[in-house]
């Protein structure tokens, strides 16, 4: 399954799910964010037995994005039980993405 | 995956070089797969406005053409990997590559793996990516607006950096280590007009001045030793590019500027192996020449594989 856009609501009611959940920061005025997307969306096949993969747009989402401190988009974050794991920002190629996913789960 | 698989041809990067080469070799009924680490369009989907490829008369932005050719490659059964690769073997018997999804065999291989900007070299500014350094206007440029940046360089790249800028920031600065601009005439009228487009000449930047963040840059002047401090929020980098060969040193001969040594046929200094766009030796680093290389290597490789040169 792609990843799929949410909002706040949705993250809400994700965070107290069992389920770790990935979240991609973008927008859509952001080329870094485009760029990742066909990649982010195999991401989201490839690990959806082991995680959410999701996607939030801070120009629609400005206060959850600040909440979340994003100051620089795209910014991937692992929340699991609620919590921040780790995140990384403008990830170069989808190993990074899968790479960073295997540490935070490994956390 | 594939363990034991051998294409006809492996293209690594997925710009337009690279998505050429595979739709020529998918519709002259090879198999092909494109090795790419993280999307379609390699340098060409980080523009934000392409109006020099034929074709598209209103500009076509550079993510959603190189999906076009993607989609085009694929439609005629070239395949995509998302795949970082990590080592070569060009001389093996099939040629291998060791990949982020695992190893890959082909009897021939189409580098096409582009360019990167090139960096400073000064003090701090890999500590500073995305902290107020950033080497793409079109990518960054929308975190500026209303601040004030700087723009590092005097070629195309940098004109239309400072450009796009100018549209978006309070305040631009353009640096160079010249007395004048090596951009392209078009650029020139427009760069003049800009109100909030200001020229530092004969400069060049000796410092990145930060706290957490940039906050400055000190400028050099070439000629006297001048130095200057200027509070900017951010410095756009476009001093050039440098080929993306890392992969490749020691086995394919480079030319004395680091760039694949390739001619107009593209063959490198091994058989079978093929080079094509901006890693490769060229008078002229455009999306159609690129393009352009991609149709050529398909040719020569299907000599090469049916037992020709």
């Amino acid at each position: 399954m792609a990843a799929i856009n949410i909002n706040q609501v949705q993250f809400q009611q994700m965070m107290k799910e069992g389920t770790p959940v990935l979240v991609e920061f973008w927008a859509p005025w952001c080329g870094y964010c485009r760029r990742i997307g066909p990649a982010y969306d195999k991401i989201a096949e490839e690990y959806g037995g082991q995680l959410t993969a999701a996607k939030i747009n801070i120009d629609e989402e400005a206060a959850l994005a600040e909440a979340e401190q994003i100051e620089v988009i795209p910014t991937l974050v692992l929340y699991r039980n609620g919590t921040a794991v780790d995140s990384i920002v403008n990830p170069d190629s989808k190993a990074a993405i899968g790479q960073f996913i295997q540490d935070a789960l490994g956390r | 995956m594939n363990k034991m698989h051998v294409y006809d041809m492996i293209v690594v990067g997925g710009g337009p070089g690279g998505y050429t080469a595979a739709l020529y070799a998918a519709r002259a009924g090879l198999d092909v797969v494109v090795l790419e680490k993280l999307s379609a369009g390699g340098q060409m989907a980080l523009t934000e406005e392409i109006d020099n490829y034929p074709g598209f008369e209103a500009g076509i932005d550079g993510i959603t053409l190189a999906e076009k050719m993607q989609q085009q490659a694929e439609r005629f059964g070239a395949k995509t990997e998302y795949a970082q690769v990590e080592r070569m073997d060009l001389s093996a018997v099939p040629k291998l590559l060791e990949t982020s999804e695992g190893t890959f065999y082909a009897r021939t291989v189409v580098l096409a793996t582009g360019a990167n900007p090139r960096e400073l070299g000064i003090a701090d500014e890999d500590a500073l990516v995305g902290r107020g350094v950033a080497y793409c206007a079109a990518c960054d440029g929308m975190r500026y607006r209303g601040k004030t940046v700087v723009v590092v360089g005097g070629g195309n790249s940098a004109a239309a950096d400072a450009l796009l800028l100018s549209r978006i920031a309070k305040q631009v600065i353009l640096v160079h280590r010249r007395d004048t601009l090596r951009a392209t005439k078009v650029y020139h009228e427009p760069l003049m007009q800009a109100e909030n487009l200001e020229f530092r000449w004969n400069s060049t930047v000796a410092e990145l001045l930060h706290e957490g963040k940039l906050t400055g840059v000190k400028l050099k002047d070439v000629k006297t030793g001048e130095e200057t401090e200027i509070p900017c929020d951010g410095v756009f980098i476009s001093v050039g590019r440098k080929p993306a060969t890392e992969l490749v040193r020691g086995q394919l001969e480079l030319d004395k500027s680091g760039y694949v040594a390739a001619d107009e046929t593209t063959r490198t200094s091994l058989p079978g192996v093929y080079a094509v766009g901006d890693v490769r030796t060229k008078p002229l680093r455009q999306v159609v020449t690129a393009a352009a290389d991609g149709a050529t290597a398909v040719h020569m490789a299907e000599e090469f594989l049916s037992g020709g040169a």
